[in-house]
């Protein structure tokens, strides 16, 4: 029997079962499906997270408050926040850095006509644009005499403007924050979230005002803020601007031991090792999660195959009496178990790519399928198909045809 | 010339101990080439077994067995196969289709590893269906025939590839009377072509048929050479 024969004889069975075959390939292509977007996920999520903390630039400094050990972020414990004074007495006083922004977030309620939206209300200053290095895509942003005046100006994020203003032109509106009124002066070009912080949809204002008009009180030490961004002269100054804007603050702040800091810095770098971790973490976990989804359909080939091959021991029996050879028999279930591993590989790869690409289309990570995981799932759910297709086929046939006939 | 089979003191012996069955036990028996035969007996009696012996589908627990003048027991299980692709024909009580192919394509299933071509095939097996009257039933499936035409399904693939031997266990068991005399009528033309026929009935008109009948009684064969005409329908019944 040639192989030509053996395969339109493979096929033919196939075809004429098309249930079981159906089942079997279920299997194969559900375990690989789900290996091949898992992993990809995972990488998409990892290649998100850097990208963002890229787009940071290489010299940006965050100053932030708490302390870096216990991390206690406006605890009862700390008695005081960072301030609008630290961030303008780094910009003077620290020679390595060229900006520094200070911003501070609230909540805030926004009405334009008769629509409302609610959105972050940031305050900053004019250093804001430069060191996060966003663009302004109509009219202005705020300036160094807004601030001085607390004028009441606003520069809208992107998607905010739309949403507020339509198709109207927002320059020159009155806006309405928390009930006052504010002139829109700018509107942001589309940034993308960033950290956690959509920028496109959030107002921005000068902090002055947003102190003496939003928030409505300060501290006794000035005008509180979320955190602090400064930027470096250069990456090799990245070090002495740490070590000088750190040893400021302590100043500042009266600090005498380390472990009182009440701030702590950090810069792409180790938000990058943070990130890493974390995306570390969360690409184990999906490895998991496909591995064990991988186990699961491969027990679910494992156990068709298992069950199909009892089944048709009878087949075999029959196969063996009109003159089929063991190796007739072998190669018969060999070809069925390849052809079954190969098409649900195929489709199990199509069916994740495609999930993935889906993914990439609808959310903001480049998912990519990974060849090394599509390689592993076919590997491994073809490894299983043959595997138990084949083995308990041997058996089977080393059986006297009258006793494999007789099975049931 | 040498007998086509030729039974040394056969057994088969299932299970062991106190559960051991004898289905067959120390059965000698000749057949001759072109010897047209039934086996008959009470149910249980192993002529079933005997006839899985004798197609080389069981291994006998003792005895020697020499088929076509072959030492059977010597061979490996490719060689047997070989040997019922090409010498035996089978008919299985329960016919033994496989449900997925249809009736031309289980009939030409022995040709297949017989390593004929495929146009041959389909030729043959064609020819072979229309032989026992299924001409125009090529393409159905076993699920699709009757139990009758199932039976002849089985016929036309024991037949297929031109065997020494037929063997067929109960062929018009399922059968009406009309089918019955024409499979009887296939059975006789093969045989009066050369072929060795051996089949296993219960009922004494068609055993009339044949030239001899073997007598099988708990295991054993009580007369090897009995008279067709002899065999009368309280002999079942004993
Ligand atoms: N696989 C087996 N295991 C154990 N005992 C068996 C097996 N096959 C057959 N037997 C026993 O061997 C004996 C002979 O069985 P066999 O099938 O040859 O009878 P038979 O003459 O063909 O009967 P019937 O006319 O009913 O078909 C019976 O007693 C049966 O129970
Ligand atoms: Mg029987």
């Amino acid at each position: 029997m040639d192989f030509r024969e053996s395969l339109t004889m493979a096929v033919k069975t196939l075809t004429a079962s098309k249930l079981r075959s159906g089942l079997t390939m279920l299997g194969i292509i559900i375990g690989n499906a789900s290996v091949i977007s898992m992993v990809g996920l995972g990488e998409g999520g990892r290649h998100y997270i850097n990208e963002q903390l890229q787009s940071l630039g290489p010299n940006i400094l965050f100053i932030v408050p708490g302390n870096r050990e216990t991390r206690r972020l406006g605890g009862l414990e700390i008695s005081r926040n960072l301030v609008l004074a630290d961030a303008n007495a780094i910009a003077e006083q620290v020679p390595s850095v060229i900006d520094v922004a200070a911003e501070n977030t609230t909540p805030g309620l926004l009405s334009f006509l008769n629509r409302n939206a609610n959105a972050s209300v940031i305050g900053t200053n004019p250093a804001f644009i430069t060191v996060r290095n966003f663009t302004i895509g109509q009219g202005r942003f705020i300036t160094d005499l807004d601030l001085q005046r607390t004028s009441a100006v606003a520069v809208l994020g992107n998607s905010l403007a739309e949403r507020l203003f339509e198709d109207q032109v927002p320059l020159g509106q009155s806006l309405r924050i928390n009930n006052i009124a504010f002139e829109v002066v700018g509107v942001l070009e589309l940034q993308g979230s960033n950290l956690g912080v959509n920028y496109d949809d959030a107002v921005i204002i000068p902090i002055t005002t947003q102190a003496s008009r939003i928030v409505g009180r300060t501290s006794p030490y000035g005008i509180e803020v979320s955190f602090i961004s400064a930027t470096a002269r250069n990456a090799d100054s990245m070090q002495t601007a740490e070590f000088q804007i750190t040893n400021l603050l302590r100043l500042r702040h009266g600090i005498v031991n380390v472990e009182e800091d009440d701030f702590f810095i950090q810069n792409q770098d180790t938000l990058l090792s943070i990130a890493d971790t974390i995306t570390s973490a969360l690409t184990l976990m999906l490895a998991a999660i496909a591995s064990i989804s991988l186990l699961v359909g491969g027990i679910g080939i494992m156990n068709i195959m298992l069950v199909s091959v009892r089944e048709r021991t009878q087949e075999i029996g029959l196969r063996k009496a009109v003159g089929a050879s063991q190796n007739d028999i072998l190669i018969q279930f060999l070809i069925e178990a390849i052809i079954l591993s190969a098409v649900g590989g195929a489709m199990g790869t199509f069916l994740g790519v495609s999930g993935i690409s889906l993914l990439s289309l609808l959310t903001p990570f480049e998912a990519s399928a990974s060849i090394s995981a599509i390689v592993v799932a076919v590997g491994v759910s073809g490894s299983i198909g043959l595997f138990f297709g084949v083995i308990p086929a041997r058996q089977a046939a080393k059986l006297d045809p009258i006793v494999a006939l007789r099975s049931i | 010339m040498p007998s086509l089979i030729d039974l040394h003191q056969i057994s088969k012996v299932y299970g062991s101990d106190n559960t051991e069955v004898k289905a067959l036990w120390d059965v000698s028996l000749t057949i001759d080439q072109g010897d047209y035969c039934s086996i008959m007996g009470p149910s249980g009696s192993g002529k079933s077994t005997a006839m899985n012996v004798i197609g080389c589908l069981d291994r006998p627990t003792g005895g020697q067995y020499f088929f076509d003048g072959q030492d059977v027991a010597q061979l490996d299980d490719d060689t047997l196969a070989a040997i019922r692709n090409r010498k035996i024909g089978f008919v299985f009580q329960q016919f033994h289709l496989l449900p997925q192919l249809s009736a031309l394509d289980n009939v030409a299933l022995p040709m297949v590893y017989g390593g004929v071509a495929a146009a041959e095939r389909r030729e043959r097996a064609t020819m072979a269906l229309q032989r026992v009257g299924l001409g125009n039933r090529l393409t159905n499936k076993p699920s699709q025939l009757s139990g009758g035409q199932q039976q002849r399904v089985a016929i036309a693939r024991a037949i297929v590839n031109r065997p020494l031997l037929l063997l067929a266990d109960e062929p018009t068991g399922a059968l009406d009377t009309t089918t019955t005399a024409e499979v009887m009528t296939i059975f006789e033309e093969l045989n009066q072509g050369g072929i060795t026929v051996v089949m296993v009935t219960h009922e004494p008109a068609v055993a009339r048929l044949t030239k001899r009948v073997v007598w099988f009684r708990d295991g054993q064969v009580v007369n090897a050479h009995m008279q067709p005409e002899d065999v009368s329908y309280g002999a079942l019944v004993e």
